[in-house]
Protein backbone atom coordinates (compact mmCIF):
# COMPACT_ATOMS: atom_id res chain seq x y z
CA UNK A 1 0.00 0.00 0.00
CA UNK A 2 1.76 3.14 -0.99
CA UNK A 3 0.53 6.08 0.76
CA UNK A 4 1.36 9.70 -0.17
CA UNK A 5 1.37 12.90 1.43
CA UNK A 6 2.45 16.27 0.66
CA UNK A 7 3.21 18.67 3.77
CA UNK A 8 3.53 21.86 1.57
CA UNK A 9 0.08 21.41 0.36
CA UNK A 10 -2.89 23.59 2.08
CA UNK A 11 -5.11 20.44 2.04
CA UNK A 12 -4.49 19.17 6.04
CA UNK A 13 -1.86 16.31 6.12
CA UNK A 14 -5.02 14.16 8.07
CA UNK A 15 -7.50 14.80 5.21
CA UNK A 16 -4.63 13.47 2.64
CA UNK A 17 -3.93 10.73 4.76
CA UNK A 18 -7.43 9.59 4.77
CA UNK A 19 -7.43 10.01 1.10
CA UNK A 20 -4.71 8.33 0.18
CA UNK A 21 -5.99 4.95 2.62
CA UNK A 22 -9.41 5.35 0.28
CA UNK A 23 -7.58 5.05 -2.72
CA UNK A 24 -5.19 2.30 -1.53
CA UNK A 25 -8.71 0.21 -0.20
CA UNK A 26 -10.55 1.40 -3.52
CA UNK A 27 -7.53 0.09 -5.81
CA UNK A 28 -7.56 -2.80 -4.29
CA UNK A 29 -4.18 -2.80 -2.44
CA UNK A 30 -5.68 -3.48 0.97
CA UNK A 31 -8.61 -5.95 1.03
CA UNK A 32 -11.41 -6.55 3.96
CA UNK A 33 -9.85 -8.01 7.31
CA UNK A 34 -6.22 -6.36 6.84
CA UNK A 35 -4.45 -4.44 9.19
CA UNK A 36 -3.47 -1.17 8.38
CA UNK A 37 -0.28 0.28 10.05
CA UNK A 38 -0.56 1.37 13.82
CA UNK A 39 -0.91 4.83 14.13
CA UNK A 40 2.85 5.22 15.67
CA UNK A 41 4.59 2.83 13.72
CA UNK A 42 2.71 5.30 10.20
CA UNK A 43 3.45 8.59 12.26
CA UNK A 44 6.98 8.20 12.75
CA UNK A 45 7.42 6.43 9.02
CA UNK A 46 5.86 9.43 7.28
CA UNK A 47 7.74 11.88 9.89
CA UNK A 48 4.57 13.34 10.95
CA UNK A 49 2.38 14.11 14.25
CA UNK A 50 0.69 10.70 16.09
CA UNK A 51 -2.66 12.59 16.47
CA UNK A 52 -3.16 13.89 12.29
CA UNK A 53 -2.61 9.62 12.00
CA UNK A 54 -5.66 9.09 14.54
CA UNK A 55 -7.65 12.07 13.12
CA UNK A 56 -7.66 10.22 9.55
CA UNK A 57 -8.38 6.66 11.32
CA UNK A 58 -11.00 8.47 13.50
CA UNK A 59 -12.76 9.65 9.76
CA UNK A 60 -12.07 6.26 7.84
CA UNK A 61 -13.80 5.32 11.28
CA UNK A 62 -17.12 6.89 10.70
CA UNK A 63 -17.14 7.00 7.29
CA UNK A 64 -17.22 2.97 8.16
CA UNK A 65 -14.17 2.10 6.06
CA UNK A 66 -12.17 0.63 9.01
CA UNK A 67 -12.84 -0.21 12.44
CA UNK A 68 -10.60 0.64 15.31
CA UNK A 69 -9.75 -1.82 18.17
CA UNK A 70 -8.18 -1.56 21.03
CA UNK A 71 -4.54 -3.48 20.62
CA UNK A 72 -5.48 -4.57 17.13
CA UNK A 73 -5.07 -1.34 15.82
CA UNK A 74 -7.42 -0.32 12.27
CA UNK A 75 -8.99 -3.12 10.71
CA UNK A 76 -10.72 -2.44 6.67
CA UNK A 77 -13.73 -3.81 7.31
CA UNK A 78 -15.41 -2.56 3.90
CA UNK A 79 -14.98 -2.26 0.31
CA UNK A 80 -16.04 0.68 -1.26
CA UNK A 81 -18.35 -0.48 -4.51
CA UNK A 82 -16.89 -1.41 -7.36
CA UNK A 83 -15.72 2.30 -8.70
CA UNK A 84 -13.80 1.19 -11.84
CA UNK A 85 -16.53 3.53 -13.68
CA UNK A 86 -15.60 6.18 -11.47
CA UNK A 87 -11.82 6.10 -12.70
CA UNK A 88 -12.54 5.70 -16.19
CA UNK A 89 -14.69 8.94 -15.66
CA UNK A 90 -11.71 10.73 -13.96
CA UNK A 91 -8.60 9.41 -16.55
CA UNK A 92 -11.23 11.26 -18.67
CA UNK A 93 -11.23 14.27 -17.12
CA UNK A 94 -7.72 14.56 -15.89
CA UNK A 95 -7.24 13.75 -20.04
CA UNK A 96 -9.24 16.41 -20.82
CA UNK A 97 -8.18 18.76 -18.67
CA UNK A 98 -4.54 18.26 -19.57
CA UNK A 99 -5.39 18.65 -23.64
CA UNK A 100 -7.07 22.01 -22.90
CA UNK A 101 -3.42 22.75 -20.59
CA UNK A 102 -5.70 23.69 -17.16
CA UNK A 103 -3.41 22.93 -14.17
CA UNK A 104 -4.53 20.37 -11.62
CA UNK A 105 -5.33 23.06 -8.89
CA UNK A 106 -7.79 24.64 -11.47
CA UNK A 107 -9.59 21.00 -11.81
CA UNK A 108 -9.86 20.01 -8.66
CA UNK A 109 -11.10 23.53 -8.11
CA UNK A 110 -14.00 23.27 -9.98
CA UNK A 111 -15.00 19.63 -9.41
CA UNK A 112 -14.99 20.68 -5.87
CA UNK A 113 -17.43 23.40 -6.95
CA UNK A 114 -19.49 21.12 -8.49
CA UNK A 115 -20.30 19.22 -5.67
CA UNK A 116 -21.87 22.49 -4.20
CA UNK B 1 35.93 -6.36 -5.74
CA UNK B 2 36.41 -5.76 -1.72
CA UNK B 3 37.28 -8.85 0.45
CA UNK B 4 34.52 -10.21 2.64
CA UNK B 5 34.45 -8.60 6.07
CA UNK B 6 35.73 -10.63 8.99
CA UNK B 7 37.62 -13.30 7.71
CA UNK B 8 39.65 -13.87 10.79
CA UNK B 9 36.81 -13.68 13.07
CA UNK B 10 35.26 -16.53 10.47
CA UNK B 11 37.85 -18.85 10.49
CA UNK B 12 38.48 -18.40 15.02
CA UNK B 13 34.47 -19.03 15.47
CA UNK B 14 33.92 -22.09 12.20
CA UNK B 15 37.32 -23.28 12.59
CA UNK B 16 39.49 -23.02 15.72
CA UNK B 17 36.47 -23.12 18.52
CA UNK B 18 34.97 -26.37 17.08
CA UNK B 19 38.54 -27.41 16.81
CA UNK B 20 38.68 -26.86 20.35
CA UNK B 21 35.69 -28.13 21.31
CA UNK B 22 36.23 -31.72 19.39
CA UNK B 23 39.64 -31.64 20.75
CA UNK B 24 39.10 -31.70 24.57
CA UNK B 25 36.43 -34.19 24.03
CA UNK B 26 38.78 -36.47 22.18
CA UNK B 27 41.23 -35.61 24.82
CA UNK B 28 38.83 -36.55 28.26
CA UNK B 29 37.93 -39.69 26.04
CA UNK B 30 41.52 -40.42 26.04
CA UNK B 31 41.98 -39.70 29.68
CA UNK B 32 38.84 -41.86 30.56
CA UNK B 33 39.52 -44.47 28.12
CA UNK B 34 40.65 -47.14 30.94
CA UNK B 35 37.61 -46.45 33.50
CA UNK B 36 35.04 -47.37 30.16
CA UNK B 37 33.50 -50.51 29.55
CA UNK B 38 34.74 -52.71 26.18
CA UNK B 39 32.66 -51.68 24.16
CA UNK B 40 30.99 -48.73 25.05
CA UNK B 41 27.36 -48.17 25.00
CA UNK B 42 26.69 -45.70 21.84
CA UNK B 43 23.29 -45.93 21.20
CA UNK B 44 19.92 -45.50 23.51
CA UNK B 45 16.57 -46.02 23.56
CA UNK B 46 13.83 -45.88 26.40
CA UNK B 47 14.76 -49.02 28.09
CA UNK B 48 18.58 -48.37 28.52
CA UNK B 49 21.08 -49.22 25.76
CA UNK B 50 20.36 -50.28 22.42
CA UNK B 51 23.71 -50.21 20.63
CA UNK B 52 27.29 -51.13 21.37
CA UNK B 53 30.42 -49.93 19.78
CA UNK B 54 34.31 -49.65 20.74
CA UNK B 55 35.48 -46.01 22.11
CA UNK B 56 36.74 -45.11 18.58
CA UNK B 57 33.93 -46.11 16.86
CA UNK B 58 31.55 -44.05 18.66
CA UNK B 59 34.15 -41.05 18.49
CA UNK B 60 35.34 -40.77 14.85
CA UNK B 61 31.85 -40.41 13.40
CA UNK B 62 30.92 -37.40 15.71
CA UNK B 63 34.20 -36.04 15.29
CA UNK B 64 33.71 -36.66 11.37
CA UNK B 65 30.08 -35.44 11.23
CA UNK B 66 31.14 -31.41 13.39
CA UNK B 67 34.31 -31.36 11.37
CA UNK B 68 32.37 -31.42 8.34
CA UNK B 69 29.70 -29.19 9.52
CA UNK B 70 32.83 -26.57 10.42
CA UNK B 71 34.10 -27.01 7.52
CA UNK B 72 31.24 -26.28 5.29
CA UNK B 73 29.92 -23.41 7.70
CA UNK B 74 33.97 -21.70 7.48
CA UNK B 75 33.56 -22.09 3.59
CA UNK B 76 30.01 -20.18 3.92
CA UNK B 77 31.02 -17.52 5.52
CA UNK B 78 34.53 -17.32 4.51
CA UNK B 79 33.61 -16.74 0.33
CA UNK B 80 30.11 -15.61 0.76
CA UNK B 81 29.69 -14.00 4.67
CA UNK B 82 29.66 -10.10 3.42
CA UNK B 83 26.08 -10.33 5.27
CA UNK B 84 26.37 -10.19 8.53
CA UNK B 85 23.24 -12.73 8.55
CA UNK B 86 25.17 -15.45 6.86
CA UNK B 87 28.40 -15.04 8.86
CA UNK B 88 26.30 -15.59 12.32
CA UNK B 89 24.57 -18.67 10.75
CA UNK B 90 27.68 -20.25 9.76
CA UNK B 91 29.72 -18.98 13.14
CA UNK B 92 25.73 -20.51 15.11
CA UNK B 93 26.13 -23.67 13.00
CA UNK B 94 29.45 -24.56 13.67
CA UNK B 95 29.93 -23.80 17.60
CA UNK B 96 26.22 -25.41 17.71
CA UNK B 97 26.99 -28.65 16.29
CA UNK B 98 30.48 -29.00 17.60
CA UNK B 99 28.88 -28.46 21.36
CA UNK B 100 25.85 -30.68 21.12
CA UNK B 101 28.22 -33.33 19.46
CA UNK B 102 30.71 -33.00 22.31
CA UNK B 103 28.53 -32.61 25.32
CA UNK B 104 26.53 -35.87 24.14
CA UNK B 105 29.98 -37.72 23.91
CA UNK B 106 31.15 -36.93 27.42
CA UNK B 107 27.38 -36.88 28.74
CA UNK B 108 27.25 -40.76 27.51
CA UNK B 109 30.71 -41.66 28.26
CA UNK B 110 30.91 -40.38 32.01
CA UNK B 111 27.24 -42.46 32.57
CA UNK B 112 29.55 -45.21 31.80
CA UNK B 113 32.49 -44.68 33.59
CA UNK B 114 33.57 -47.43 36.25
CA UNK B 115 31.02 -49.71 34.65
CA UNK B 116 32.45 -53.06 33.45
CA UNK B 117 29.09 -54.01 31.27
CA UNK B 118 28.15 -50.79 29.03
CA UNK B 119 24.31 -52.42 29.34
CA UNK B 120 24.53 -51.68 32.98
CA UNK B 121 24.49 -47.36 31.98
CA UNK B 122 21.94 -45.45 33.49
CA UNK B 123 19.59 -42.99 32.26
CA UNK B 124 20.64 -40.69 29.72
CA UNK B 125 17.97 -38.27 28.71
CA UNK B 126 19.47 -35.75 30.91
CA UNK B 127 22.45 -35.38 28.91
CA UNK B 128 20.21 -34.81 25.45
CA UNK B 129 18.56 -32.06 27.00
CA UNK B 130 21.75 -30.78 28.55
CA UNK B 131 23.14 -31.52 25.15
CA UNK B 132 20.23 -29.13 23.28
CA UNK B 133 20.44 -26.53 25.95
CA UNK B 134 24.41 -25.87 25.93
CA UNK B 135 24.42 -26.31 21.94
CA UNK B 136 21.66 -23.56 21.69
CA UNK B 137 23.73 -21.13 24.59
CA UNK B 138 26.66 -21.83 22.43
CA UNK B 139 25.49 -21.21 18.79
CA UNK B 140 23.71 -17.57 20.51
CA UNK B 141 27.02 -17.08 21.94
CA UNK B 142 28.98 -17.56 18.62
CA UNK B 143 26.45 -15.57 16.88
CA UNK B 144 26.59 -12.77 19.10
CA UNK B 145 30.71 -12.63 18.72
CA UNK B 146 30.54 -12.37 15.55
CA UNK B 147 30.52 -8.67 14.05
CA UNK B 148 27.76 -7.29 12.27
CA UNK B 149 28.19 -4.97 8.82
CA UNK B 150 29.71 -1.62 9.22
CA UNK B 151 28.01 1.37 7.96
CA UNK B 152 28.75 1.69 4.80
CA UNK B 153 27.00 4.76 2.53
CA UNK B 154 27.48 4.59 -1.04
CA UNK B 155 29.66 6.81 -2.97
CA UNK B 156 27.89 6.63 -6.51
CA UNK B 157 24.39 7.65 -7.67
CA UNK B 158 21.39 5.54 -8.12
CA UNK B 159 21.41 4.59 -11.51
CA UNK B 160 19.13 6.32 -13.84
CA UNK B 161 17.68 3.18 -15.32
CA UNK B 162 16.56 1.98 -12.34
CA UNK B 163 12.62 2.60 -11.72
CA UNK B 164 11.31 6.12 -10.06
CA UNK B 165 7.94 6.94 -8.60
CA UNK B 166 6.86 10.36 -9.96
CA UNK B 167 7.16 11.89 -6.35
CA UNK B 168 6.57 15.90 -6.03
CA UNK B 169 9.72 17.87 -4.08
CA UNK B 170 7.58 18.23 -1.07
CA UNK B 171 6.08 14.93 -0.94
CA UNK B 172 6.91 12.52 1.53
CA UNK B 173 5.64 8.48 1.01
CA UNK B 174 5.40 5.36 2.71
CA UNK B 175 4.95 1.63 1.09
CA UNK B 176 3.84 -0.37 3.48
CA UNK B 177 2.97 -4.82 2.56
CA UNK B 178 2.60 -7.64 4.65
CA UNK B 179 4.89 -10.92 3.03
CA UNK B 180 3.31 -13.84 4.72
CA UNK B 181 3.22 -17.56 3.71
CA UNK B 182 0.10 -18.95 4.18
CA UNK B 183 1.45 -22.60 4.30
CA UNK B 184 3.80 -21.94 6.93
CA UNK B 185 1.48 -20.15 9.07
CA UNK B 186 -1.60 -22.47 8.93
CA UNK B 187 1.14 -25.20 9.44
CA UNK B 188 2.69 -23.94 12.03
CA UNK B 189 -0.78 -23.26 13.86
CA UNK B 190 -1.81 -26.61 13.44
CA UNK B 191 0.91 -28.69 14.38
CA UNK B 192 1.69 -25.81 18.01
CA UNK B 193 -2.13 -26.83 18.09
CA UNK B 194 -1.72 -30.22 17.99
CA UNK B 195 1.23 -30.64 20.35
CA UNK B 196 -0.70 -28.60 22.83
CA UNK B 197 -3.78 -30.98 22.85
CA UNK B 198 -1.56 -33.95 23.27
CA UNK B 199 0.44 -32.16 26.13
CA UNK B 200 -2.92 -31.58 27.74
CA UNK B 201 -4.22 -35.08 27.27
CA UNK B 202 -0.75 -36.47 28.30
CA UNK B 203 -0.37 -34.83 30.70
CA UNK B 204 3.25 -33.76 29.66
CA UNK B 205 3.94 -30.45 30.53
CA UNK B 206 7.28 -30.40 28.77
CA UNK B 207 5.50 -30.72 25.35
CA UNK B 208 3.61 -27.71 25.94
CA UNK B 209 7.16 -25.96 26.31
CA UNK B 210 7.49 -27.42 22.44
CA UNK B 211 4.18 -25.55 21.40
CA UNK B 212 5.23 -22.28 22.87
CA UNK B 213 8.46 -22.69 21.03
CA UNK B 214 6.73 -23.72 17.77
CA UNK B 215 4.52 -20.33 17.94
CA UNK B 216 7.63 -18.15 18.38
CA UNK B 217 9.00 -19.87 15.81
CA UNK B 218 6.01 -19.17 13.37
CA UNK B 219 5.46 -15.93 14.73
CA UNK B 220 9.57 -15.07 13.61
CA UNK B 221 9.76 -16.44 10.55
CA UNK B 222 6.07 -16.66 8.48
CA UNK B 223 4.85 -13.22 8.55
CA UNK B 224 6.94 -9.81 8.18
CA UNK B 225 6.32 -6.27 7.50
CA UNK B 226 8.01 -4.92 4.65
CA UNK B 227 8.39 -0.77 4.60
CA UNK B 228 10.01 1.37 2.69
CA UNK B 229 9.89 5.10 4.01
CA UNK B 230 12.19 7.58 4.61
CA UNK B 231 13.90 5.65 6.81
CA UNK B 232 14.89 3.34 4.03
CA UNK B 233 14.02 -0.36 3.50
CA UNK B 234 12.84 -2.39 7.02
CA UNK B 235 11.66 -5.77 7.09
CA UNK B 236 10.10 -6.85 10.27
CA UNK B 237 9.36 -10.07 11.51
CA UNK B 238 5.47 -10.45 13.14
CA UNK B 239 7.27 -11.05 16.46
CA UNK B 240 9.64 -8.05 16.25
CA UNK B 241 13.14 -9.96 15.51
CA UNK B 242 14.68 -11.24 12.84
CA UNK B 243 14.47 -7.33 11.68
CA UNK B 244 16.47 -6.16 8.74
CA UNK B 245 16.93 -2.29 8.11
CA UNK B 246 18.67 -1.03 5.05
CA UNK B 247 19.17 2.81 5.42
CA UNK B 248 18.88 4.61 2.18
CA UNK B 249 22.19 5.42 1.87
CA UNK B 250 23.30 2.18 1.79
CA UNK B 251 20.81 1.37 -1.32
CA UNK B 252 22.21 1.11 -4.45
CA UNK B 253 19.31 0.02 -6.24
CA UNK B 254 15.67 -1.68 -5.83
CA UNK B 255 14.01 -4.00 -8.34
CA UNK B 256 11.46 -6.88 -9.16
CA UNK B 257 13.02 -9.88 -9.70
CA UNK B 258 11.52 -13.52 -9.76
CA UNK B 259 13.19 -15.76 -7.46
CA UNK B 260 12.13 -19.66 -6.95
CA UNK B 261 12.37 -20.57 -3.72
CA UNK B 262 13.70 -24.28 -3.47
CA UNK B 263 16.69 -23.99 -6.55
CA UNK B 264 17.72 -20.22 -5.53
CA UNK B 265 17.24 -20.67 -1.59
CA UNK B 266 17.08 -24.16 -0.59
CA UNK B 267 13.84 -23.77 0.96
CA UNK B 268 11.43 -20.85 2.61
CA UNK B 269 11.70 -18.38 5.47
CA UNK B 270 15.01 -15.90 6.27
CA UNK B 271 17.61 -17.75 4.25
CA UNK B 272 20.85 -17.32 3.22
CA UNK B 273 21.18 -17.94 -0.76
CA UNK B 274 23.21 -19.05 -3.32
CA UNK B 275 26.39 -16.59 -3.38
CA UNK B 276 25.58 -15.16 -0.36
CA UNK B 277 22.78 -13.50 -1.15
CA UNK B 278 19.81 -13.14 2.22
CA UNK B 279 15.84 -13.78 1.24
CA UNK B 280 12.96 -13.24 3.19
CA UNK B 281 11.52 -15.92 0.60
CA UNK B 282 8.20 -17.21 1.34
CA UNK B 283 6.98 -18.16 -1.73
CA UNK B 284 8.06 -17.99 -5.28
CA UNK B 285 7.65 -15.74 -7.57
CA UNK B 286 7.86 -11.93 -7.17
CA UNK B 287 10.39 -10.25 -5.34
CA UNK B 288 11.50 -7.16 -4.20
CA UNK B 289 15.62 -7.17 -4.38
CA UNK B 290 17.83 -4.01 -3.04
CA UNK B 291 21.23 -4.31 -3.52
CA UNK B 292 23.30 -2.85 -0.46
CA UNK B 293 26.88 -1.25 -0.63
CA UNK B 294 29.38 -3.51 0.38
CA UNK B 295 28.52 -6.25 -2.60
CA UNK B 296 25.26 -7.50 -0.43
CA UNK B 297 22.11 -7.90 -1.46
CA UNK B 298 18.59 -8.63 0.38
CA UNK B 299 15.56 -10.29 -1.48
CA UNK B 300 11.62 -9.88 0.36
CA UNK B 301 9.11 -11.96 -1.68
CA UNK B 302 6.21 -9.36 -1.86
CA UNK B 303 3.17 -8.13 -4.11
CA UNK B 304 3.63 -4.52 -5.90
CA UNK B 305 7.30 -5.08 -5.50
CA UNK B 306 7.43 -2.69 -8.78
CA UNK B 307 5.94 0.41 -6.84
CA UNK B 308 7.98 -0.45 -3.79
CA UNK B 309 11.14 -0.92 -6.17
CA UNK B 310 10.43 2.58 -7.69
CA UNK B 311 9.56 4.53 -4.26
CA UNK B 312 12.87 2.93 -3.33
CA UNK B 313 15.48 4.33 -5.95
CA UNK B 314 12.97 7.80 -5.67
CA UNK B 315 13.90 8.09 -1.71
CA UNK B 316 17.47 6.86 -2.17
CA UNK B 317 18.36 9.17 -4.86
CA UNK B 318 16.75 12.38 -3.18
CA UNK B 319 18.57 11.40 0.11
CA UNK B 320 21.87 11.56 -1.73
CA UNK B 321 21.23 15.09 -3.18
CA UNK B 322 20.68 16.52 0.18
Amino acid sequence: MLLRIDPTSPEPLFVQLAGQVRAAVARGEVTVGERLPGARELAASLDINLHTVLRAYQDLRDEGLIELRRGRGAVVTAIPADNAELHAAIDALVRVARSLGITPQTTTALVKEAFR
Amino acid sequence: MSTVPHRTMTTVLTLVVPGALLGSTLAVAAAWSDQLPDPVASHFGSEGPTGYSSLAGLLWPTVAVSALVAVGSWVLAFFWGRAALVRRVAAGTAVGVSAVMATIVIGILDAQRGLTDAADTGDIAVVTVVALVVGALAATLAAVAMPGDPHQPAGQAVPDDAPRLALGAGETATWVAVAASRAMLVGGWAAAAFVLVVSVLTQKWSLALASLALVVVVLATARFTVVVDRRGFTVRSALGWPRVVVPLDEVLRAEVVQVAAVSEFGGWGYRVGRGGRVGIVLRSGEALQVERTGERSLVVTVHDAATAAALLNTLAARSRVL
